[in-house]
């Protein structure tokens, strides 16, 4: 197994290369620069020469990546052009507001989809689980701003609940942070446990009607315990996969989520270094969803590994 | 390496919340303000142009309406505009002008300030301006002063400030009373001006950082009008999700917000916890095209295109009426100088025949530019092409991204939509219109209307001075490539506790030393 992580990490480091000269050309064939973008409609010819000037705007593109490479390389990520502040510091504090909502999230999350998993498997084919497949089918096919505004509509403006906007910044306790991300802390759930419900639902039929299940039926095992020992850790293996996928849409998707909460998150730095044509910013956020969707996935494999007695 | 984020940003906010027990010390700074023990009264106010990193609070350096928040807060100048867009005082006592009009002499308000201590006094009136006019400096605003001899500006002794202009400029307390204007303290540092200005203010900076979420501003005790500011902190954050805005302030995350939407504030209107201020603002929406490109370049075509506007509709379908109308003149006719006319009628038929006059018999084609970036853009464009087709004029709408619309549609297109912040007379003709503008956007250029201008810049007697302002409108109006048929409101809202506060129908100017909450 240790050979299969050193492959994937070697594999890793060749991924992050790739994406990040994929996404400078890409970031490069976007039109205007970051001078433009920061002056705006206030830009006169000699106020973009200088500010092009102090950005090294001037350098052809290929010194530039080659410039930002060399400096990454002596761990450092350079300064952003537009907030004129180191990136680490920059991006640190985004990333770690995006890890807490997402780790929110994932706590609601895998609890909540195992166990409408396990209901809708006992069910099949009942009114429970036609129920609940429909409403969880119906949280996947909205996008997540509709399921985020509707749900500001209700509980903050409707009901005065919960607060609409994830302002973190205002929390001074523990509780009125989770107060403040609630909303989309829900949201996300709301759209991506339909994945993991089905698959949950599909693999513990499977494991259900296998002839273990049946033996230990047979032995009179009461059904909670042939549930949690017998069937589940077997029928977990896929959900667990799902769920790798789903945090790695979750790394992406959350941009929306939190343009709708205004949640000072790493997805709407993105967007806004994008508009700005921030490179350096840009670069570095690539490179941490990027090794979070591939550490996500890693992890997923050796978990599957370890819950599987043939595989370990 | 995501579990383990988890876990650390987690605990940390645990150990914040639960206080000194775990030595929490460093990390309890990272909560602002402890609403809990002193009770300061705080006012979180939210503007709505996005605050990206490129946010700033250097005067010479803003561009956004978020920079304008920050810099008004911190900053004052010699003179400001009341809502006519006429000077009035603010750290300048009083001005006078020789017979020429081109050497201006102001005396300074004694015993104000700046935040660090210092007295202001009159080398710094001549630091910023210096500042803000040095090529180095690259300020947007630069240009738009430019009447200014750098090297002539001295200061006579602690409390006299004398400019000399390179040409007369009557309107020149007006002139220096934009968003760039903004008295500066000698001796600071460069590297400072972005994120901790000192200035006189009513606030002082206490915290900045280019691309996060709030900007936090503190009570200057020693503030030099008595009784102000009536707030201890300010909180601007910056929220351009207009429904958002709304959300936050019928809820009461935010005390304050601005630049709403009609529809916004018909919304809010039903909310008892909610006040809606509204404010007749000279804002200029307009459809602009080059005069100098076919078909825009025969002037029969662009009169065309101005009659076929029903004004009326434009001000009840594009913003719902909280507005007034507009005569292609963006000089609004309750500021300085207007032009009082009769409001060009709606009128088909003229602009068939003048259509046809001018060589288009079956119509015209063209393609207008619209985008997201201004609210009312859309309605606007779309509304017109309705309009227009009537008389055979066939608009080919082009939407075009929000966020480089000003760099790379306007000025590069013949045909856009676009706006203009109020401005008085002088500014809003000259600015857009004058041939030597950087932002000529209709590429009109007419030696009598540069002249018309000139001369009444230079025109001491009020009554002659008017008439010209006024030929140059009407020129304008006749003959410009500029399709102005509103000028909306401004709208904003706060919470039904704050008092005191007022929208400026100059959109940079944002005042809240008078505000109070609670």
């Amino acid at each position: 197994m240790s050979k299969l992580v050193l492959t994937r990490l070697g594999m890793a480091l060749l991924s992050l290369l790739a994406v990040s000269a994929i996404i400078f050309w890409c970031v490069e064939l976007l039109p205007g620069d970051a001078a433009e973008r920061i002056l705006g409609r206030n830009a006169t010819p000699e106020s973009l020469a200088l500010l092009r000037e102090k950005l090294n705007l001037n350098l052809s593109a290929g010194e530039r990546y080659f410039d930002w490479l060399r400096s990454l390389l002596s761990g450092d990520f350079g300064v952003s052009l537009v907030a004129d502040r180191p990136v680490l510091d920059y991006i640190s504090g985004r990333i770690a507001n995006t890890a807490l909502l997402s780790g929110f999230a994932l706590l609601l999350y895998i609890p909540i989809s195992i166990a409408l998993g396990i209901i809708t498997a006992i069910y099949r084919g009942k009114f429970a689980d036609h129920a609940i497949s429909v409403i969880v089918l119906i949280f996947m096919c909205l996008p997540e701003f509709v399921i985020g505004i509707l749900l500001i509509s209700i509980f903050a403006i409707k009901l005065a609940w919960l607060p609409p906007l994830a302002l973190i910044g205002q929390a001074n306790s523990f509780g009125e942070l989770l107060r403040l991300i609630a909303l989309p802390t829900i949201t996300i759930v709301a759209a991506m446990s339909a994945y993991a419900v089905r698959m949950m639902r599909e693999s513990l039929i499977e494991v259900l009607e296998s002839s273990y299940v049946l033996m230990a039926r047979l032995k009179g095992l009461p059904t909670w315990r042939v549930l949690l020992f017998h069937a589940l850790p077997n029928a977990l293996g896929p959900a667990i996969n799902i769920t790798a996928l789903n945090v790695a849409w979750m790394i992406g998707g959350v941009v929306v989520v939190e343009s709708v909460f205004e949640f000072p998150g790493i997805g709407r730095l993105m967007v806004d270094s994008i508009s700005h044509k921030d490179v350096p910013v840009i670069l570095a956020i690539s490179m941490v969803m990027t090794g979070a969707y591939i550490a996500t996935n890693l992890i997923a494999d050796v978990l599957v590994i370890l819950l599987n007695p043939k595989l370990r | 390496m995501y579990g383990k984020d988890i876990l650390r940003l987690s605990r940390r906010k645990l150990l914040a919340s639960a206080g000194a027990a775990l030595a929490a010390g460093p990390l309890a700074t990272t909560l602002h303000v402890p609403k809990s023990w002193a009770q300061p009264k705080v006012l979180r106010i939210a503007a709505g142009e996005a605050d990206g990193a490129s946010g700033t609070m250097d005067p010479a350096q803003s561009t956004a309406d978020p920079d304008a928040a920050r810099i008004s807060l911190v900053f004052e100048r010699l003179v400001v505009l009341d809502d006519s867009f006429a000077p009035v005082p603010q750290l300048a006592k009083s001005w006078e002008s020789n017979d020429t009009g081109d050497e201006w002499t102001f005396k300074l308000q004694e015993g104000v300030k700046f935040h660090d201590g210092e007295p202001f006094t009159a080398r710094h009136v001549v630091h910023s301006f210096k500042r803000l006019l040095d090529p180095a400096t690259a300020s947007p605003g630069a240009s738009s002063m430019a009447v200014i001899d750098p090297s002539a500006i001295t200061a006579l002794d602690d409390y006299t400030v004398r400019f000399k202009l390179k040409s007369p400029t009557v309107e020149f307390p007006a002139l220096i009373a934009n968003r760039f204007t903004y008295i500066v303290r000698e001796g600071q540092p460069e590297s400072e001006m972005r994120t901790a200005g000192i200035g006189t203010g009513p606030f002082k900076v206490k915290s900045f950082v280019p691309g996060e979420d709030v900007s936090v501003f503190v009570k200057n005790e020693d503030y030099w009008r008595p009784g102000l500011p009536k707030v201890d902190v300010v909180e601007l954050r910056a929220i351009p999700e207009e429904s958002a805005r709304i959300a936050a302030i019928q809820s009461g995350q935010i005390d304050l917000c601005w630049d709403l939407g009609r529809a916004g504030i018909e919304e809010l209107k039903k909310n008892r916890d909610v006040k809606v201020v509204s404010t007749r603002a000279p804002f200029v929406l307009t459809l602009s095209c080059w005069t100098d490109t076919p078909p825009f370049d025969d002037v029969r075509v662009r009169q065309a295109m101005k009659y076929v506007v029903d004004r009326e509709q434009m001000l009840q379908l594009v913003l719902r009426g909280y507005g007034n109308i507009g005569d292609d003149n963006p000089v609004a006719p309750w500021v300085q100088y207007a032009l009082q006319a009769e409001v060009r009628p709606r009128d088909v038929e003229k602009a068939k025949a003048l259509l046809a006059e001018a060589g288009y018999p079956d119509g015209i084609d063209i393609e207008l530019y619209t985008s997201e970036t201004t609210p009312g853009f859309i309605e606007m464009a779309t509304l017109y092409q309705a309009m227009a087709s009537e008389a055979g004029i066939r608009v080919k709408l082009n939407k075009a991204p929000a966020n480089d619309y000003w760099s790379a549609v306007w000025l590069k297109q013949p045909f856009v939509c676009s706006s203009w912040s109020g401005r008085g007379a002088d500014e809003a003709l000259a600015t857009p219109y004058m041939s030597t503008s950087d932002w000529n956007e209709t590429h009109w250029k007419r030696p009598e209307f540069d002249a018309y201008i000139t001369e009444a810049r230079a025109t001491l007697d009020v009554a002659k001075r008017t008439e010209l302002y006024q030929k140059a409108q009407q020129l304008l109006r006749d003959d410009g490539g500029a399709i102005i048929s509103v000028f909306p409101d401004a709208l904003g809202a706060s919470r039904s506790n704050v008092s005191g506060w007022k929208l400026h129908p100059q959109q940079s100017t944002k005042d809240f030393s008078e505000v109070s909450i609670g």
